[in-house]
């Protein structure tokens, strides 16, 4: 793969890059959140970001929850709650679990490699500057 | 919409988000709009109260509801447009990948040409038994002059020579147009779907883990 430095390079293309990135992560994670049980939106939200540096517009969890739902991976049930108004909840389906255990091994292999590629990336930074 | 003197700038501000939103998601069916819409009206008011912001914070971190409705819809109308038939549905989706990329709008126009050259050899065969002499292929001098419908009968040295065999042959070339338009179209919004979980997971391809897994 060759890495070009483009004349004129558009500005907001590395910001691009990092949204598709973390919102391609974000399904992993959300399914992740799950894995020990239950959770509504904003604990799912809450729970991401304690764990990880995952921030984003809130908004853009629940159509990934409601897209991870109809491929089956996600149940969903209202449940009465202290506040007043339901919530909804979501599971894991064993489907869910199971795609989450390859998503996982894969990103590990995934991420592994990447580290090991983008080391002397990250050493030799002031040395080309 | 009337206003109450009660009412309080929160909820005006809940109420315009949300009616925005219902607007904007719109081609779902009304059970799925109404369950998205009390999950974001539950989100709202949980984050408000256990995070003690105030309500347009809370929805300045939502996004806008044109980006909350398009993440919506994007996922729902491709999904839909895979294992559909409608000729309007799959235009659609198409459009809407046609709306990110050049392949997208490429695909789109194919399949336009594709739909109406089909359904107009369908009309075509169907207008024959009442305008037989101006319905047909038309020859001149052993050259193809035109095929379909004119608007009068044409020149003297132009006759048809397909008779009534046109019907069936116009009948099923109209209907292989369409049926090969619609398997394009859902191929490509299959593989465009397959291209866009790939990139969204990080470049790995889940059906080929499936497989070195299995």
């Amino acid at each position: 793969m060759a890495i070009k430095r483009f004349p004129a390079p558009e500005a907001d293309q590395p910001d691009r890059w990092e949204a598709q990135l973390r919102k391609g992560a974000l399904e992993m994670a959300a399914l992740a959140s799950l894995w020990r049980g239950r959770l509504y939106g904003l604990e799912i939200i809450r729970f991401l970001e304690a764990q990880s540096r995952l921030v984003l517009a809130e908004g853009t969890i629940y159509p990934i929850l409601n897209r991870l739902r109809t491929e089956a991976l996600l149940t969903s049930e209202w449940v009465e709650a202290d506040a007043g108004h339901p919530r909804k909840y979501y599971s894991l389906t064993d489907a869910g679990r199971e795609r989450l255990r390859l998503m996982a091994a894969a990103w590990m292999d995934f991420s592994s490699g990447l580290t090991q590629l983008l080391e002397p990336v990250l050493e030799s930074e002031e040395v080309i500057q | 919409m009337t206003l109450t003197p009660e009412l309080h700038p929160d909820q005006l501000l809940i109420g315009d988000f949300l009616s925005d939103l219902r607007a904007r998601l719109a081609p779902m069916t009304l059970a799925e709009r109404e369950d998205i819409l009390r999950e974001i009206a539950a989100h709202i008011h949980d984050s408000m109260e256990l995070n003690g912001l105030p309500a347009a914070t809370v929805i300045a971190r939502l996004g806008t509801p044109q980006q909350l409705a398009a993440d919506y819809r994007d996922g729902a109308l491709v999904r839909e447009a895979r294992y559909s038939v409608s000729p309007m549905l799959l235009l659609r989706a198409t459009l809407r990948i046609a709306s990110r990329g050049f392949t997208g709008a490429v695909v789109f126009f194919c399949g336009l040409v594709g739909y109406l050259t089909g359904i107009s050899f369908i009309i075509a065969a169907l207008v024959k038994p009442f305008f037989p002499g101006r319905t047909g292929v038309f020859v001149v001098h052993h050259h193809l002059y035109r095929i379909g419908v004119q608007a009068s009968a044409p020149p003297v040295p132009v006759h048809e020579v397909a008779g009534y065999t046109f019907i069936p042959v116009s009948l099923a070339v109209g209907c292989a147009a369409v049926l090969v338009t619609t398997f394009a179209i859902r191929r490509f919004l299959s593989i465009a779907s397959k291209w866009q979980d790939k990139l969204a997971n990080g470049g790995t391809s889940w059906k080929s883990i499936h497989h070195s897994a299995a």
